[in-house]
């Protein structure tokens, strides 16, 4: 339902649409084994870290940051990743311009010196089917480094049609405490506790995604 | 004895005044109140759209434990955060937004946990459909705002809604999923 490019015109859409889902290609590609690492550009349509935290002990207030751009590298045989997110929180949106630029400011994401985040993970953990399941590594945020690990509460690979390419990708969520990355300002009244809700979607370079 | 029914008499008299004086009007607050819908992708990741703008008011009513609301959702306040997007679901396939500009929330049964909303029972109209819903609250709450001095009450609710229930069909039969999640966060501030 999401095209993979602003560009199209929407005719061009449409036919991308019936071409991509005349067959979802819901191939179990995970249980191909593909020798050596594999590297996925990140999918900017596909690609968003929101951020959820409790406002009052009441409502959860959420902010949408994105597109994310970057790329993981998989060795399914060796069991073994490496995940490079290049976040730009200067693009947060909450839906109210006016307290988005409140939270850009420099008690919060101080996002005119630290425009970017990042999550470099270089520890992943596969279940049985082979899938993500953990990625442990370190979130910067404001140029604070602190450990971060994403689970996965989906995961999945496809065969593209559209792309012609093996896309794989999933819901990711991770806990962090804000104070830990310098950025305290509203506490107690808004929470010290930042769940992140991650949807990444990779995709594979074209020689993988052929098999 | 007639003195003593007297006294009992004024005393139910006087509590119900009061539990009626517990009856009050909350305006939505719109900087706290966005809906999102989450929608699976291919069986890998989940899409996501918010509503931007939504208004309208509640009732409560906290000694009867009762509540209502009337509340409505611009829809073409969406924003998915890729611009395609969120004009294709606001084209005539899917949201038809010009043609149906507001989603719209009426409810006039709330269940109560406690001093708390646990549910509210109400229909949606989408789309110009009308179908009954069931809103989960998974948070709920209320506290006086030091800002502006009142009390505002609010909480996380969701439910699933069955699109094709409403009209929304796009997509059904390549494998789009019928099933999308609801979930909204709502503050509303006492009059």
């Amino acid at each position: 339902m999401k095209p993979s490019s602003n560009k199209l015109g929407s005719a061009a859409l449409k036919a991308a649409f019936v071409l991509s889902c005349a067959s979802p290609g819901l191939a179990p590609a995970l249980a191909q084994s593909i020798a050596g690492p594999v590297t996925y550009q990140l999918d900017p349509d596909h690609t968003f870290v929101t951020f959820e935290v409790l406002h009052f002990g009441t409502s959860t207030l959420r902010g949408r940051i994105g597109p994310v751009t970057g790329e993981v590298t998989v060795d399914r045989g060796a069991k073994t990743g490496d995940l490079r997110l290049r976040i730009p929180v200067a693009t947060l949106d909450t839906g109210m311009r006016v307290l988005d630029a409140r939270l850009r400011e420099p008690d919060l994401l101080a996002a005119a010196e630290y425009p970017e985040a990042y999550f470099v993970a270089t520890r992943f953990q596969f279940d049985a089917a082979g899938g993500v399941k953990e990625v442990r590594g370190e979130f910067t945020l404001r140029g604070v480094g602190q450990p971060l690990s994403l689970y996965a509460k989906s995961f999945g690979c496809r065969r593209d049609e559209r792309l012609k390419r093996e896309v794989c990708g999933g819901d990711f969520t991770g806990d962090l405490k804000r104070h830990d990355f310098g950025a305290t300002f509203g506490e107690p009244f808004v929470s010290d506790d930042v769940h992140l809700v991650v949807q990444v979607e990779a995709i594979a370079p074209e020689a993988a995604g052929a098999r | 004895m007639k003195k003593i029914s007297l006294i009992a008499a004024l005393a139910a008299l006087g509590f119900a005044a009061a539990a009626h004086a517990e009856s009050a009007t909350y305006a939505i607050e719109p900087s706290h109140t966005f809906a999102t819908f989450e929608i699976g992708h291919f069986n890998t990741s989940t899409n996501r759209g918010r509503f931007n703008k939504t208004s309208g008011t509640v009732t409560l009513d906290k000694a009867a434990k009762t509540g209502s609301l009337d509340v409505t959702v611009d829809t073409s306040s969406l924003d998915t955060g890729t611009a395609a997007f969120t004009k294709h679901i606001s084209s005539e396939e899917i949201l038809n937004v010009a043609v149906n500009p507001t989603a719209h929330l009426v409810a006039t049964k709330f269940t109560f946990n406690g001093d708390k909303v646990s549910e509210i029972d109400g229909n949606l109209t989408l789309n110009g459909k009308t179908n009954p819903v069931v809103l989960k609250a998974q948070n709920y709450n209320c506290y006086n705002s030091p800002m502006i001095k009142r009390e505002v009450c609010g909480g996380d609710f969701d439910t699933t809604i069955v699109r094709s229930q409403y009209g929304v069909n796009y997509g059904l039969n390549y494998g789009f999923p019928d099933n999308v999640h609801l979930v909204i966060q709502v503050e509303a501030v006492k009059q």
